[in-house]
């Protein structure tokens, strides 16, 4: 999830960000959203009702 | 249908309830402008596409700081900012809308106003991630030379600078998840009168009724 630096001269590792790794997983959770979505429309227009 | 049926059949001046004036229609063109060019100076050269980003990225940063500020001040002072607030009865209706996918006896959520339910929650999910990223680079600004200042990371422990680019970069990669779900949004067919009313600012009085509740927007 982070991205870490460990100075040439040893100690401890340091934070240095946010690990790019995780760039894919963002966008498949925008694409799972959208089919998520699309099948919740789909039920819902197939029993839909009229609001007033 | 041709291009004269169209504009035959377009609503006649006082037809048209106005749902976004023109600066708000600016301002959010050139919100998506800034926000795109950040994610394309910001994403690109991770990606493999080297090429010199960071002046665009900050001066694109500098100009989303900008229109944030106006719009909040905007939307605090001259629009009616309850428009875009989550009440109970938006928790009750987003409710509402999940069981009715699974019931068709059960109660449906009522016409929004302005927004609806989902739009308000997106509102605000936007809001709390373009804050966290728009704060983050501010202070980031703090390590590069530009005209207006010199560069001074020192002010901050390496611990701290850790964390504010951690936060920026998650809040950055969020941004990815929330314009795929604001595009899908924008293309349906069902939501594309919305859509149009962000190129030309109104919508149709039948729109209005067909998809809001008068009483709480009257337009």
């Amino acid at each position: 999830m982070f991205r870490y630096s460990k100075s040439i001269y040893g100690g401890q590792e340091q934070l240095i960000g946010a690990s790019w790794d995780l760039i894919p997983w963002f966008a498949a959770a925008g694409v799972a959203f959208v089919v998520i979505h699309l099948i919740a429309a789909a039920m819902s227009r197939s029993g839909k009702r009229v609001r007033h | 249908m041709t291009e004269t049926n169209s504009a035959n059949t377009a609503p006649a001046q006082n037809d048209r309830v106005v749902r976004h004036t023109l600066i708000d229609r600016l301002y959010h063109w050139l919100m998506a402008l800034a926000v795109l060019t950040l994610m394309g100076t910001a994403f690109l050269p991770i990606l493999g596409i080297k090429f010199e980003w960071i002046t665009v990225h900050w001066m694109s940063g500098i100009l989303l700081a900008v229109l944030v500020l106006i719009h909040i001040l905007r939307a605090m002072i001259w629009q009616d900012w309850r428009h875009m607030m989550i009440w109970p009865s938006d928790i009750r209706d987003i409710w509402r809308g999940f069981v009715c996918l699974f019931s068709s006896t059960a109660a449906l959520p009522a016409k929004p106003g302005k927004y609806n339910p989902l739009q308000k929650l997106y509102h605000l999910g936007s809001a709390v991630f373009v804050l966290a990223i728009v704060g983050t680079g501010l202070v980031m600004l703090l390590k590069i030379d530009t005209p207006f200042w010199r560069r001074n990371p020192y002010v901050l422990s390496n611990d701290t600078w850790g964390w504010i680019y951690a936060l920026h970069g998650l809040g950055a990669m969020v941004m990815i998840t929330m314009i795929i779900i604001h595009v899908y949004f924008a293309l349906r067919p069902d939501e594309f009168y919305l859509t149009k009313s962000m190129f030309r600012g109104w919508i149709s009085r039948k729109e209005h009724q067909q998809h809001h509740d008068p009483e709480q927007w009257r337009g």
